[in-house]
């Protein structure tokens, strides 16, 4: 859980900065900000490995073959004996080519092992998203027309509890509760779509709504405040006394102007997300790239452990950027309607 | 505002919120300190004879899977759990929080610099992170929350950096250098006084993410070896006996999200007293303008 994004002050400030810079610059202001960012953050990330102080040639060797001729030797085929600069720039032109590297331990290629899983953290964080739009969506909506009444409060009671229980106490809390008490849905297991889209949405239902509950509790007490100060604008007021429809009003005139900071926070909650994508799978036992990565943290697997971080992070930056030119759009249409 | 206008300029504990969530702080602070001393039973005995046993007389809050005392395993997991936690945050302060008002007063290029490492830090994801940190430096709570406190700082960096732009353009501040004032004078006199509530809210919202980190790690089962007592560690084992003991899970979680809550809440009781609106203070020149100007006047002022 970027730990970063997980205070509200970064995120108080942070996100009127990047929609003013988003505004002025866009998509292709955005590249020349994430360049830099994804080469400082994959150096860190590769720098990892020469911070261990592991010997991977002697590790692979193992005790008995680990004489110094033969260390050196498979050094030399490995590249470490490089400077760190250049492994580091021999390991990013090969990332970028979809090599990682091969595992320490098993000779699988990293980038095999990431396909592999990728895929389960995929569904999981997709299906947390449309859960978390929808359901968080509606209850600020719902709390916004609503303001002031029972209705409101509970919502907002309820959005303060969820928003405080971690995503991996929210998902023991569903195990318990739909899979060893009511036996609805499976506790643990994934399947691919390829074998029956029914049983791929029932093994990801649960770790997916494990996701969604933070997101929806903050999307829905963000776009409550800001459907509430949208909604006593004069330009509201006006069109309500030009007599447009309510439903027309709120979705034109009030959700339009309104999404901007929920959508912001989409993006700061997204590794949040993957964070809470490895307590899913601890849960529920999914075969993902979290698992892969404590495999491999507890082998000393270092090339798995840089491919999984570089995968994971590269995502994280690339959303960022999606938002931002998200934001960036939502600004200049919304400029458009109230010119 | 209607709630800052309740307790207007007065101490934070009139709220109750703030009460409640101090109440509980010290609680925690009481079993980090003593916990292990004032535990009932010892954390680690095992007792067959005491298996998923349910709160009751002799086990207030029950018996886990090898029938060890649950309320004893907590109070002396408590100590590991705070401890790193503020190792990560005093990390982020003392990185953070300088290199935050040096920007506005190293020139451009330093600002530059500093503001992209503080972007690129912001995008590694940071339990990723810390799980490979362990890969590298050995498998220690100490070490995995290392990554945590360098990953925090950046927010300490810019939540000080806005403060110390917003107080340095105020005028009062270039009276000061007019008469003659240092540097360093002006900054520790007029610049960090100010900014000071504003690291401390930071302070309390980094430390409720630091809390949730160490107790995920732990639930990842990354830095303790298995027989060490730690909040996380009590959930995740009580997550492979589901079937005997469904509501095992429920304490260490609760506590867990007590704990976090009870920091978020103390942080929000500070922030609508110290910043109302989440801004830090503003000049009451800017203050008449909507927030979102503020954000572009020190946009371009930046």
């Amino acid at each position: 859980m970027a730990v970063a994004e997980l205070t509200g002050v970064a995120g108080a400030i942070a996100p009127r900065r990047r929609r003013g810079r988003a505004a002025l610059s866009g998509i292709g202001g955005g590249l020349a900000v994430l360049i830099p960012i994804l080469v400082l953050s994959s150096f860190i990330t590769y720098s990892l490995g020469a911070l261990s102080n592991s010997n991977p040639a002697a590790t692979i060797l193992g005790q008995d073959a680990a004489t110094p001729a033969a260390v050196a030797k498979l050094d030399r085929v490995l590249g470490l004996d490089k400077p760190l600069v250049v492994q580091y720039w021999d390991w990013l032109t090969q990332a970028v080519q979809g090599h990682l590297g091969v595992s320490y331990f098993t000779q699988i290629p990293v980038s095999q092992s990431i396909a592999q899983r990728l895929p389960v953290d995929l569904s999981i964080a997709i299906g947390a998203v449309i859960l978390g739009l929808l359901i968080g969506g509606t209850a600020g909506v719902v709390a916004a027309i609503r303001r002031g009444s029972w209705v409101d409060r509970g919502i907002t009671l309820v959005c303060s509890v969820f928003s405080t229980l971690p995503a991996f106490v929210i998902g023991i809390i569903l195990v318990v509760v739909f899979a060893v008490t009511a036996h609805l849905l499976p506790a643990n297991g994934y399947t691919g779509p390829s074998s029956g889209v029914g049983s791929w949405l029932e093994h990801i239902i649960l770790p997916s709504l494990a996701l969604a509950l933070q997101l929806a509790a903050d999307i829905a007490r963000q776009l409550r405040t800001s459907l509430v100060s949208v909604l006593e604008q004069n330009y509201i007021v006006g069109a309500r006394v030009r007599g447009l429809p309510y439903r027309r009003i709120l979705v034109r005139h009030t959700l339009r102007n309104a999404s901007g900071p929920a959508l912001t926070i989409l993006g700061y909650d997204f590794p949040i997300m993957l964070a809470g994508a490895v307590a899913a799978e601890v849960v529920f036992s999914l075969p993902g790239m979290g698992q892969l990565l404590l495999e491999a943290a507890q082998t000393r697997d270092i090339p798995v452990v840089q491919g999984v971080v570089l995968v994971i992070s590269t995502f994280v930056i690339v959303m960022n950027l999606l938002v931002n030119g998200a934001l960036a759009w939502l600004n200049r249409s919304n400029r458009g309607v109230s010119a | 505002m209607s709630r800052r206008s309740l307790t207007g300029r007065s101490s934070i504990l009139r709220l109750p919120s703030a009460k409640i969530a101090v109440i509980i702080l010290a609680i925690v602070l009481f079993f980090a300190i003593f916990g292990s001393m004032l535990a009932p039973q010892n954390p680690l005995t095992i007792n067959a004879n005491a298996l998923y046993q349910g709160p009751g007389v002799h086990h207030l809050l029950g018996t886990d899977y090898l029938g060890r005392d649950v309320l004893s395993r907590l109070m002396a997991g408590t100590r590991l759990s705070v401890l790193t936690a503020l190792e990560a945050v005093v990390i982020a302060l003392v990185l953070g929080v300088p290199l935050g008002i040096a920007t506005v007063f190293l020139g451009k290029w330093f600002d530059f610099a500093v503001n992209r490492v503080a972007d690129a830090l912001m995008t590694l994801p940071s339990i990723f992170f810390a799980v490979a940190v362990t890969a590298a430096l050995g498998n220690g709570l100490v070490q995995a929350m290392l990554p945590i406190g360098v990953l925090l700082a950046p927010v300490f960096f810019r939540v000080t950096r806005a403060a110390t732009l917003e107080f340095t353009s105020a005028q009062y501040v270039e009276a000061a250098e007019l008469l003659g004032g240092s540097k360093v004078h002006v900054i520790r006199v007029h610049v960090l006084r100010k900014v000071l509530p504003t690291v401390a809210v930071t302070t309390a919202t980094a430390t409720a993410a630091a809390l949730l980190a160490v107790s995920f790690l732990t639930f990842l089962g990354i830095g303790v070896q298995p027989p060490t007592p730690t909040w996380g560690g009590v959930l995740s084992s009580d997550l492979d006996y589901l079937s005997q003991a469904p509501w095992a899970p429920f304490i260490p979680g609760a506590l867990i999200a007590i704990t976090v809550g009870a920091v978020n809440a103390l942080a929000d009781a500070f922030r609508d007293r110290t910043a109302p609106g989440a801004l830090p203070m503003l000049d009451p020149v800017i203050k008449t303008h909507s927030t979102l100007e503020v954000a572009d006047v020190r946009q371009s002022a930046a």
